[in-house]
């Protein structure tokens, strides 16, 4: 997504609607598009060519990296660096560094995840021009909006509006411009 | 105007937006209010004082820090352990009781580590469980289940306190965008992170989010498998058994799911969301928890087989625990977890407000009463002559107790007064599902 996210948003009473415009959207050629709803749109999000197979990877390597971290760390502190002899029982006791790595890995993978999450979405961003649309407050109830970005190769303000217009939306607004 | 995802969003996003509360509100506030106070003065004498001020002594060294540690962990185990199956199984139940449950297990889990903390005697230097470099140079021991409980109870409260956060940051934003007052809408503000309901964004959050709620399952099976390890592991005979991690997790299963129970027939009676927790919600939970039960009493017969087969000090342990000085610890046990659940076989009563309270609370009492005989009532009989003294449970423990049960009433008082119980966006999306089925 572009650091400028300006351009014209049209307002729809309906996720089928929504989904309807975005089809013709993509039908018209715009390809910078930007979708609002107040839940998951699972269908939505594939039209709109979102791919989210990073977030098992980032949970993955994280926990792959966290329960080797620990094993290692385990393994050196008892067996190696404080080497300490308990009823002569083997120091490098792998069954009992087990437990406190699958803790950890848990521990990576889950706040990597959940963290990585926030990286992505660049969360938190308290201000974002799309707040500033009239109405825009029911993304988050009831309402559903699409947005064409200003940085669309054949974005063209009066076309773009047209384009909308053909849709019969609730409203059409500009999204105003940044900085 | 009005839609009908408005009026979803309004019904529960009221109740966090209202400015009055009523009178109720802040009665039950500042009587959990004052348990917490009292849980304040019991630490601050145990820390000054020390742990001579609890009745615990060699050879129970472990009193109502380990029984009520035990029995918070359950609470939040059983609870994680619930939120978490819904949402893996995409089920219509999820909407109505997942964001509590995952609040009931992350208040539990504050309440429990406080106890680890301050039983170690000197709570400030709590950290020596973490392996840093210390000046003198020795590491913590990781052969011991100890140390492993203390990765457990630090995972448990990062990961479910940032699942549960993560989770609410759509509804946050549903609370921004309607809240009238400026200041109210701010805090709101910072608290959603910006959150627009780009679908983009959905996508990447409902990945995430499913993804680690599939990560807390292994995770509560080995922390509740864990807190039993510490007992296995002694010598001592009653405790000395492979079957400690079930015992634990299963009955702690059971706990959990009757506080969930609980608190949801407190919510949809107090807050009047018997829309969202609808009867069907009730009563399946309702099956849950007697279900859950019949798995406890399967355990406790498995703990009679086990004693039988084992002969020896073993099996006089288990029945020295039965029939001993402590064995009304066991049979009230039993008569409050297994026996007062089958009144859920009555439609009727897994229904009712009444019997969904009285059987949660029965359940959380019974559990209780099954971790204090394991603890005291199993040390009765050891392979060295006992020095002949009892535990009993002095003032500053029941205080401690009770203390943590008003700092989790008040945790979530607040969470119910300020955060949407229910979660909106997937009540929005399950009606659109329905609407268009």
């Amino acid at each position: 997504m572009t650091q400028r996210p300006c351009g014209i948003m049209a307002e729809f009473k309906t996720p089928e609607a929504l989904i309807e415009a975005v089809r013709a959207a993509k039908r018209a050629g715009y390809t910078r598009l930007d979708a609002f709803s107040p839940f998951p749109l699972s269908d939505l999000a594939k039209e709109l060519g979102v791919r989210t197979s990073v977030i098992p990877w980032i949970a993955t390597v994280a926990g792959l990296v966290g329960a080797a971290i620990q094993y290692g760390s385990q393994y050196w502190m008892n067996a190696v660096d404080y080497p300490l002899n308990v009823g002569g029982r083997p120091l490098h006791s792998w069954p009992a560094f087990i437990p406190a790595s699958l803790i950890v890995a848990i521990l990576w993978a889950g706040a990597a995840t959940l963290i990585g999450l926030l990286l992505i979405l660049r969360l938190p961003r308290l201000h974002h021009p799309v707040f500033a649309v009239p109405g825009f407050e029911r993304a988050s109830e009831d309402r559903f909006f699409l947005c064409i970005m200003q940085d669309d190769p054949i974005f063209d303000n009066a076309n773009v509006r047209t384009f909308f217009g053909g849709l019969s939306p609730l409203a059409v607004q500009e999204v105003p411009e940044c900085g | 105007m009005t839609s009908d995802a408005q009026a979803v969003t309004s019904r529960v996003a009221d109740v966090p937006l209202s400015p009055h509360f009523g009178w109720a509100w802040w009665l039950a506030l500042l009587a959990s209010g004052g348990l917490v106070a009292l849980l304040g003065y019991t630490l601050i004498s145990v820390t000054i004082i020390g742990v001579g001020v609890w009745g615990v002594n060699i050879p129970y060294v472990w009193g109502f820090d380990l029984i009520n540690y035990a029995w918070w962990i359950g609470i939040a185990n059983g609870a994680s352990l619930f939120a978490a199956t819904l949402v893996l199984r995409r089920h219509d139940l999820r909407t109505a009781v997942n964001r509590f449950a995952e609040g009931v297990a992350l208040f539990a889990v504050i309440c429990a580590g406080i106890f680890p903390i301050f039983h170690l005697g000197r709570p400030w230097l709590f950290y020596w469980t973490f392996p840093y470099p210390a000046t003198f140079q020795v590491w913590p021991q990781f052969r011991s289940t100890l140390t492993w409980d203390f990765w457990a109870i630090s995972t448990h409260v990062i990961v479910t306190s940032l699942l549960w956060y993560v989770g609410l940051i759509p509804d946050l934003a549903t609370l921004r965008d309607r809240a009238k007052r400026p200041i109210v809408q701010r805090i709101y503000g910072v608290f959603a992170l910006g959150w627009r309901g780009s679908v983009r964004h959905w996508a990447y959050h409902q990945r995430a989010y499913r993804l680690v709620a599939i990560l807390v399952l292994p995770l509560i099976l080995i922390m509740q498998s864990t807190v039993a390890f510490e007992f296995a592991v002694t010598l001592v005979p009653d405790w000395h058994e492979t079957r400690q991690p079930l015992h634990f997790v299963a009955t702690g299963l059971a706990q959990g799911l009757s506080i969930v129970l609980l608190v949801a027939v407190l919510l949809r009676w107090g807050l009047r969301l018997g829309r969202y927790i609808d009867e069907g919600d009730i009563d399946l939970l309702g099956k849950l928890v007697l279900a859950s039960a019949l798995v406890s009493a399967y355990l406790y017969i498995d703990e009679i087989a086990a004693a039988l087969l084992s002969g020896g000090l073993t099996q006089e342990a288990t029945f020295i625990r039965m029939t001993g000085e402590y064995a009304g610890l066991y049979w009230t046990a039993i008569v409050y977890s297994v026996v007062i659940p089958q009144l859920f076989w009555f439609r009727a009563a897994r229904l009712s407000t009444v019997g969904g309270v009285f059987v949660g609370i029965a359940i959380g009492v019974g559990i209780w009463f099954d971790r204090f005989s394991i603890i005291v009532g199993g040390l009765q009989t050891d392979y060295l002559p006992s020095i002949g003294r009892g535990y009993s449970p002095t003032l500053p423990e029941t205080g401690l107790f009770l203390g943590t049960i008003g700092l989790f009433a008040a945790l979530l008082l607040l969470f119910v007064r300020f955060l949407p119980v229910v979660s909106m966006f997937e009540t929005r999306h399950d009606e659109h599902e329905e609407k268009s089925s």
